[in-house]
């Protein structure tokens, strides 16, 4: 491991400080002069042609400076999904800023520019929709059906895509098997819950020139997406990068209908157009997938898999959207690659409904999976009597493999056994008791969950962006400026790009500021998801840090007279290896600024030309690899037998993630993830009035999320330090396992405890009363 | 239809004009331009909005402006005495009890009325105190820690 001064520690965010303060950065608090504000009409009907719109009375209502209806927006089908090209032939392109079908209750129909969002709101309800109702579909079993209703053209069946992959015979796989498993495992909506919510601010320039403030995941997709939607060139539309965001868990990770609407309005009215969206709105603004999983696997006696089976079907909405890329991820991350197995086929469907539209939420289709795969591992090792460590180690993919997601990567680091063993130690494996052992009418049950594999990033993903860019500028008082693309949405990725390039200029963290930036001035980076910042972002950052580290010799060598090779950078100096000889940085950073010729007291001396120029150094590269973190999650449980009710007593998780570049942030991160993991097990779900389509869980009072109350006090996070060849100082990923492992972890202490299998989330007390024979 | 209330806000009298529905949240950020207090949920549900009325911590989505005449209001804004931050605030740095943010101020307004009132807290009442606040980013355990160590080091 490399000896690191700066990555490693637990550094204190830059931003913490202004967030205790009021937290002036967010997008929620741009403001600019003359803005207008907007609202949106949406439609009360799931399904339906609109037949005519009068929006007369409306434009009249004092206030109104402009009202937007279908027939004013460019028919332009574009899929919002940020980190694709807007054309990729694997993602489909089905969405309308506002279209004169609706498929979805709640699709925008109308919008209005007030001078206050009052106003605006009023005059929503002075607009009359003659609506056309439409036979509605909403679950895939019947919108697959024959004769069902076709709700987008191009889609036969419903079906958006339908992608498999085969590795080996299967069915050779079955016949070898001594011992075949099937289930069915669902899951359902939920929501990232991202506390800002989604707003923007959108000025129109008198050249048609666009500049967008937004809370987002993505500038550079934002500018793509949002230039396409209106029919304009990129370089037309500039996005300002926010300070930060108040979360987005990959809730903000495509165009919404806000962005695009307030930028035609803001070109009608010439003026600043601001929507923020209501908590109801970003309810039915994007969700988790739901997906049912049929898995069916041959093992031999001694638990060794022979062969894998699964047919996934997704429910991506009124939309395809993110569901045709969730479906691929969620096979191949979520059960193909997950353990060894020669023989596997897995085949996906997405299917349109007039649910509301899917999206991207962390873990982005494993959480389902791994549901699905470590709940069926379980079930098989209680029925075979094996250990269910062992059983997950004998097919565990190992150390110096190819990757299983692309041979010409490796798994250079891989320490999946070890993340087992200490977990269970953590949590006190050795005693556990049988399932459902006991008389008392509160039990405790002990179960696990794992991510064995899963991704830093996208590199070897078709159509999926992956590279990243950063510019650092050194200051004559000797810090430096780091601008790079990345949106932090909490997860702390300010920090620990400073940090790495701080280790690598030889600075203190504090030495090294994130500066803002837009689409003009930085180069592109791909979004913030697929757990990739720190080690492809900050591969580009340490990149153009050893850019200025080499400028920086150059000057110093001029300045000391020595060759380059003969010095070093640490401690904030330039040093002569083997001598005291030494300047600062800011000694050398300020030759570089200085005047050509400087006044001394023998009179004018002049520099040289080589030494002149501000220390700069520029990388955009994409990473070399795409190593696999590993992630173990531990818990133990109270399930009480006669209310149902399972309070999570304990939580320990392990994860090889590479070199550690933050403890604290990496902590905070899994404690987060567990959070969202527990909500997703035991009670977050979306709900839906099953004849009208509208949302029943539109607030926090009805969508329930755990609060301080029901997480339990002790989340201990072990980190397997590995070091990976192909990252930053050894870093490879984090953010999404630890949210994809409590369920099944859940699901499996639920097991151990009172013996009760729960196939479908969330795990309510009344499902596990059903399973006790009680309801 | 707007009426003149007189609101004392982080110790400074402001006579403001409001509308009959103007909540005391919109009064601060849009009014005042006290951008620490949020809007999450705008019905009570998620404690991003929080302030103190006359010392209780309280929603300000939920109460209309023109309802607290004279009533002494404390915001985010507030907890800054001399140029030093309060203690709950500095520990909510050290801790690492932020990641996004967005929830913090409305968190820290909760944990300072609670100890206010609490003297020796435990760990199960801290986190009773702020089951009214939600959190996305980090399952409230560094938060937890950091009302602790707040409290403990008075």
């Amino acid at each position: 491991m490399t000896n690191t001064t700066v990555v490693g520690q637990s550094v204190i965010r830059p931003d913490a400080d202004e967030k205790v303060r009021g937290g002036k950065g967010f997008p929620v608090n741009v403001s600019l002069p003359g803005m207008l504000h907007a609202k949106l009409l949406r439609s009360p009907y799931p399904h339906a042609r609109i037949l005519k719109i009068d929006a007369s009375r409306a434009e009249e209502l004092p206030g109104v400076k402009a009202v937007l209806l279908p027939k004013d927006v460019p028919q332009i089908k574009y899929c919002p999904v940020y980190f694709v090209p807007t054309l990729a032939p694997s993602m489909v392109q089905d969405m309308l800023i506002m279209s004169d079908t609706v498929r979805y209750a709640g699709q925008p129909v109308a919008a209005v520019a007030a001078t206050s969002a009052e106003i605006a709101e009023q005059a929503l309800q002075l607009i009359d929709v003659d609506y056309e109702e439409l036979p509605t579909i909403f679950d895939t079993e019947s919108a697959l059906r024959d004769g069902a209703p076709q709700l987008h053209e191009d889609a036969e069946n419903n079906i958006a895509v339908n992608p498999s992959f085969v590795f080996g015979d299967v069915e050779a796989g079955f016949e070898d098997a001594d011992h075949i498993f099937e289930g069915t495992y669902k899951t359902q909506r939920a929501h990232t819950c991202y506390m800002e919510p989604r707003v923007c601010v959108v000025e129109s320039e008198p050249d048609g020139r666009l500049t967008v403030h937004s809370s987002m995941q993505h500038m550079f997709g934002l500018r793509e997406k949002l230039a396409f939607s209106l029919g304009l060139p990129e370089s037309m539309v500039k996005v300002v990068k926010p300070p930060y965001i108040g979360g987005g868990f990959g809730g903000k990770l495509d165009l919404g209908y806000i962005e695009p609407i307030a930028a035609l309005l803001s070109i009608k009215t010439e003026k600043p157009v601001r929507i923020e969206q209501t908590r109801y709105e970003d309810f039915i603004t994007t969700t988790r997938n739901p997906i049912e999983v049929y898995l069916k696997t041959g093992v031999k006696s001694d638990g060794t898999f022979t062969a894998r089976y699964a047919s996934s079907t997704l429910d991506c909405g009124a939309h395809a959207t993110h569901g045709a890329e969730v479906i691929n991820v969620h096979g191949m991350f979520g059960i193909l690659l997950t353990y060894r197995c020669v023989n596997q086929t897995w085949e996906g469907r997405t299917v349109y409904t007039n649910n509301m539209i899917g999206g991207g939420y962390r873990g982005y289709g494993s959480p389902q999976g791994s549901f699905a795969v470590e709940s069926q591992i379980d079930e098989i090792c209680e029925k075979l009597d094996l250990d269910p460590i062992e059983f997950r180690l004998k097919n565990a993919h190992q150390e110096g493999d190819p990757h299983p997601f692309n041979p010409d990567f490796t798994l250079s680091t891989y320490r999946f056994e070890d993340c087992l063993r200490q977990a269970a130690e953590g949590i006190g494996w050795a005693q556990r008791t049988p399932a459902g052992s006991g008389d008392d009418i509160v039990k405790r049950g002990i179960g696990f969950g794992c991510q064995p594999v899963w991704v830093s990033g996208c590199m070897g993903f078709p159509d999926i962006y992956e590279h990243s860019g950063a510019i650092i500028i050194l200051n004559p008082d000797g810090t430096a400026n780091l601008s790079n693309a990345t949106v932090d949405m909490g997860s702390g990725q300010i920090t620990t790009l400073c940090q790495i390039a701080a280790e690598e200029l030889g600075l203190q963290a504090d030495q090294v500021r994130m500066t803002y930036a837009d689409t003009e001035t930085v180069p592109f980076d791909a979004p913030s998801h697929a757990s990739r910042v720190t080690y492809s972002a900050g591969t580009a950052v340490k990149a153009a840090a050893a850019n200025v580290k080499q400028r920086l010799l150059e000057v110093a060598s001029v300045m000391l007279e020595e060759s380059t090779e003969n010095l070093e950078v640490r401690d904030g100096h330039v040093h002569i290896k083997g001598s005291d000889r030494k300047l600062s940085i800011s000694e050398v950073a300020t030759r570089a600024e200085s005047p050509f010729v400087q006044m001394t007291a023998e009179g004018p001396a002049p520099t040289t030309i080589g030494e002149k120029g501000t220390i700069i150094g520029v990388a955009s590269m994409a990473p070399p690899s795409n190593p696999s973190p590993s992630s173990v999650e531990f818990v133990e449980v109270e399930v009480d037998t006669e209310t149902g009710e399972v309070k999570v007593l304990d939580v320990v998780f392990a994860h090889d993630i590479g070199k550690v570049i933050n403890p604290s942030a990496a902590e905070g991160q899994v404690e987060g993830g567990f959070q969202q993991g527990m909500g997703y097990a035991l009670m977050e779900n979306i709900l839906f009035d099953e004849e009208t389509g509208a949302c029943l869980t539109a607030d926090f009072l009805d969508y329930k999320m755990p609060t301080a109350v029901e997480m339990p006090s002790r989340i201990e996070s072990i980190f397997i330090e590995s070091d990976e060849p192909t990252g930053p100082f050894g870093a490879k990923s984090l953010s999404e396992p630890c949210c994809s492992v409590p369920a099944p972890a859940i699901a499996n202490a639920i097991f151990n405890a009172v013996g009760v299998r729960v196939r479908e989330l969330p795990i309510t007390p009344e499902k596990i009363l059903a399973g006790l024979g009680k309801l | 239809m707007t009426e003149l209330v007189t609101l004392e806000i982080n110790g400074e009298r402001h006579e403001l004009a409001v509308e009959p529905s103007e909540t005391l949240l919109e009064v601060l950020r849009n009014q005042l331009r006290l951008i620490g207090s949020k809007r999450g949920c705008d019905s009570g549900g998620c404690g991003c909005c929080t302030v103190h009325v006359d010392g209780k911590a309280v929603y300000s989505c939920m109460l209309f402006a023109r309802s607290l005449q004279n009533r002494k209001v404390t915001t985010i804004e507030g907890l800054v005495q001399d140029g030093e931050l309060d203690p709950l605030q500095t520990a909510f740095i050290n801790e690492g009890a932020v990641q996004c943010g967005y929830c913090t101020c409305g968190m820290i307004m909760t944990a300072k009325e609670f100890l206010a009132k609490e003297e020796q807290p435990d760990e199960k009442q801290i986190r009773h105190a702020i089951s009214g606040n939600l959190c996305r980013c980090t399952g409230y355990h560094k938060i937890v820690e950091a009302i602790k160590i707040a409290g403990a080091s008075r």
